[in-house]
């Protein structure tokens, strides 16, 4: 008898194709994503990029410049002066900023690290790549200012010093490197005010979607197919409320955000709820598209988990993006996440509404259209 | 001068429809619709009956737009339900499922539907007239899933008429509903088509059949083997032959002889014996002397019309022997 249910239920495995899928695939696809992110970050080994100003503008800096691009590969930009980088650093183009400011050698901090309170891990990796970079690189001025350094403690008198460094009057005694935090208040409130607001509209979108497949089932598609407007109205009908449903979700977990967290959601309210309001689009038209596809509500729901969960890892709902490899991170901008994140920091944290905001809207409106689009077609085809 | 022939509302010409994925791979692919023509006039009950997978829910499916021929033409006045939304909006459907919203109240779910049929004005006066001519009215403010089956049969029903369409097509409108909820129904189909609602009816219920259609069609393997009234058909399968049903509250013995001498056959070991029969009230007294004689009591003799099922496969056989004389 123990037998019969264990075959029954093996059997029941076997064809439910998609439960195959999600009981096997989904765990490792989801494990790949947070070891990379995790154990990268745990081994300081992030794919930071980064910006550099070399003010210094001598052959050491040169070196140290050479090096670490070399260290960063296609990682790393130059700036032509301080202003540039912190708004590179602050509009979150490149995650944190190196400025060269001195003499390598002599000046007490000449590498001055940049980085945003949202984004501390990426200064941390910045300035441990800089110190074992200049180590390697610059062996001769790093000897120097370790001489320097330690000359009090080994009893050196100035003269010697002097002597022994070949410059005039040595007097650094602050590391060579250090950072500088811009801007105050907490990024990453806002970032996890984003990344669980798509997360979330991505499950209402998708249960709200299910009920297509419900009026499949229940005959009721046959007796809407006789309306009027044919099959557009109605999945317009469904995408409209979706939206506001996913507007008004969204709205309330900003209004707790900004009662416990003080985010400028007051301030910011146009432009948050144009990213709002395409956020939750672009999650109704791809839940659509996805119900569209699927023949049963079994599937779609073992679907829609996996979709849900992949897009949410990759797009950076579950661990922030800077944390995750190159390669990752750039998958990421085919998610809606990445884009409804980067948005959200750059309205309610930077408070701008520039053209990477824009371009953000642009996209979400994109995948708002294409999934809509996609389930009007395969609703239109579909035989009932 | 002669009355003007009632317009034709709905036509199906030669439709021929095959399902890909309905064969076994390898093996040759069963039409769904294989040259099926028939057509309905204003005021006129057609009923669809036949076997399961005989064709009967494509058919329907095809008739209302739903599905695509892949050769054949189907017309509802005049016009193709599948391009011509118009057409389609003079089309009503109740299909076998309650195919309502169930979180919604019955009025609710009939202001929707008239909406979506595109009833634009006096939109109130179609729902509270639909719920009248069903019957629903006291039953408007309650939820579809707080009723009984036999109320939202009738939600169903005034869901597809709601918008007065001049087609109606009805999927077993009466099925799991108490007797006088079947007469009600009845009574309301039988009131559409006296205003001129043309409906294709697809049932199982032979009295439904009877007391309903003006024509029957029955369908099998994607193929309309027989056409014409139920009376006529009826006639022409049994000639006047009623089914016969003998329980027997005991071991048949010697009775079996008498009982198969009368042309009754038994289907579970000699507990019911069953047959059609000329003159079956006379035949059903003289097997009771007779069993009576013989010792073996009889719980029950009953005698009724012929079934659909007895219909359908008469209508089959009919169509076989024809194919084979071809």
């Amino acid at each position: 008898m123990i037998l019969v249910v264990l075959r029954v239920m093996a059997l029941g495995l076997w064809r439910d194709r998609a439960g195959l899928v999600l009981t096997f695939a989904l765990p490792p696809l989801v494990f790949i994503v947070f070891a990379s992110v995790f154990a990268a970050g745990a081994n300081g080994k992030l794919d930071v990029k980064a910006g550099v100003v070399d003010q210094a503008a001598s052959a050491e800096s040169r070196r140290l410049t050479n090096a670490l691009s070399h260290q960063l590969g296609g990682r790393l930009t130059t700036y032509p002066d301080r202003a540039a980088l912190l708004d590179a650093v602050a509009n979150g183009r490149v995650d944190a900023g190196l400025v060269l400011a001195g003499d390598l050698s002599l000046a007490p901090a000449p590498a001055i690290v940049l980085v945003h309170p949202g984004r501390r891990a990426a200064g941390e990796v910045l300035t441990a790549q800089v110190k074992a970079v200049a180590d390697r690189a610059l062996p001769d001025v790093m000897m120097e200012r370790e001489i320097v350094r330690l000359g009090p403690v080994l009893g050196l008198s100035k003269r010697q010093l002097s002597r022994l460094s070949g410059r005039p009057a040595p007097a650094p005694s602050a590391p060579f490197v250090t950072q500088q935090m811009l801007g105050g208040g907490d990024p990453m409130v806002i970032y996890y005010a984003g990344a669980v607001s798509i997360l979330f509209l991505m499950f209402t979108a998708m249960q709200g979607a299910m009920s297509l497949i419900d009026e499949r089932r229940a005959g009721l598609r046959l007796r809407l197919g006789l309306s009027a407007g044919g099959v557009a109205p109605l999945l317009l009908g469904r995408m409209l409320w979706l939206t506001a449903l996913g507007v008004a979700q969204a709205l309330v977990l900003f209004i707790v955000a900004m009662s416990l967290y003080h985010i400028p959601l007051v301030q910011s309210l146009a432009p948050w709820a144009v990213t709002a309001i395409v956020a939750a689009a672009a999650s109704g038209g791809l839940a659509l598209a996805l119900a569209a596809a699927c023949p049963t509500r079994e599937q779609a729901q073992t679907l829609s988990t996996f979709v849900v969960l992949i897009l949410a890892a990759v797009g950076g709902s579950m661990a922030p993006r800077f944390l995750m490899p190159a390669p990752l991170q750039a998958l990421g901008w085919l998610t809606p996440h990445a884009w409804v994140i980067e948005a959200y920091q750059a309205i309610l944290w930077r408070r701008i509404v520039n053209a990477d905001v824009l371009a953000a809207w642009a996209i979400l409106a994109a995948f708002a259209a294409a999934g809509f689009l996609i389930a009007l077609t395969l609703e239109s085809r579909r035989r009932l | 001068m002669a009355a003007e022939p009632p317009e034709i509302v709905l036509r199906i010409l030669d439709a021929h429809r095959r399902y890909a994925q309905s064969a076994p791979k390898g093996a040759k692919k069963a039409p769904a619709l294989d040259g099926v023509s028939f057509q309905i006039a204003a005021g006129e009950i057609y009923a669809l009956i036949g076997r399961n997978g005989a064709g009967k829910s494509t058919l329907a499916k095809a008739a209302i737009g739903a599905l695509a021929l892949q050769s054949g033409t189907v017309r509802v006045l005049g016009g193709d339900p599948a391009k011509n939304r118009a057409v389609a909006g003079a089309i009503g459907v109740a299909p076998q499922d309650i195919a309502l919203y169930g979180h919604l109240t019955v009025a609710e779910n009939l202001y929707a539907f008239a909406t979506l049929a595109g009833v634009r004005r006096g939109r109130a006066e179609a729902v509270a007239a639909a719920m009248a001519a069903t019957a629903c009215t006291p039953r408007a403010a309650t939820r579809i899933d707080q009723l009984s089956g036999g109320w939202r049969r009738r939600a169903n029903l005034a869901a597809a008429i709601v918008h007065r369409p001049r087609l109606l097509v009805l999927d077993e409108p009466t099925e799991g509903l108490d007797s006088q909820t079947r007469l009600a129904l009845r009574r309301l189909i039988i009131d559409l088509k006296t205003e001129g609602t043309a409906i294709l009816l697809i049932s199982h219920d032979a009295d439904d059949v009877r007391a309903l259609a003006d024509r029957v069609g029955v369908l099998e393997a994607g193929r309309l083997v027989a056409e014409g009234s139920p009376a006529n058909l009826m006639a022409q399968a049994f000639g006047g032959r009623q089914d016969l049903t003998v329980l027997l509250n005991g071991p048949v013995g010697e009775a079996e002889k008498t009982l198969v001498k009368s042309g009754l056959v038994t289907s579970d070991a000699g507990v019911s014996w069953s047959g059609l029969v000329f003159d079956a009230p006379a035949m059903a007294s003289r097997l009771d002397r007779a069993l009576r004689k013989r010792g073996v009591e009889a719980g029950e003799i009953s005698v009724r019309q012929p079934g659909l099922d007895a219909l359908i496969a008469w209508a089959c056989r009919a169509a076989s022997s024809l194919e084979t004389a071809a």
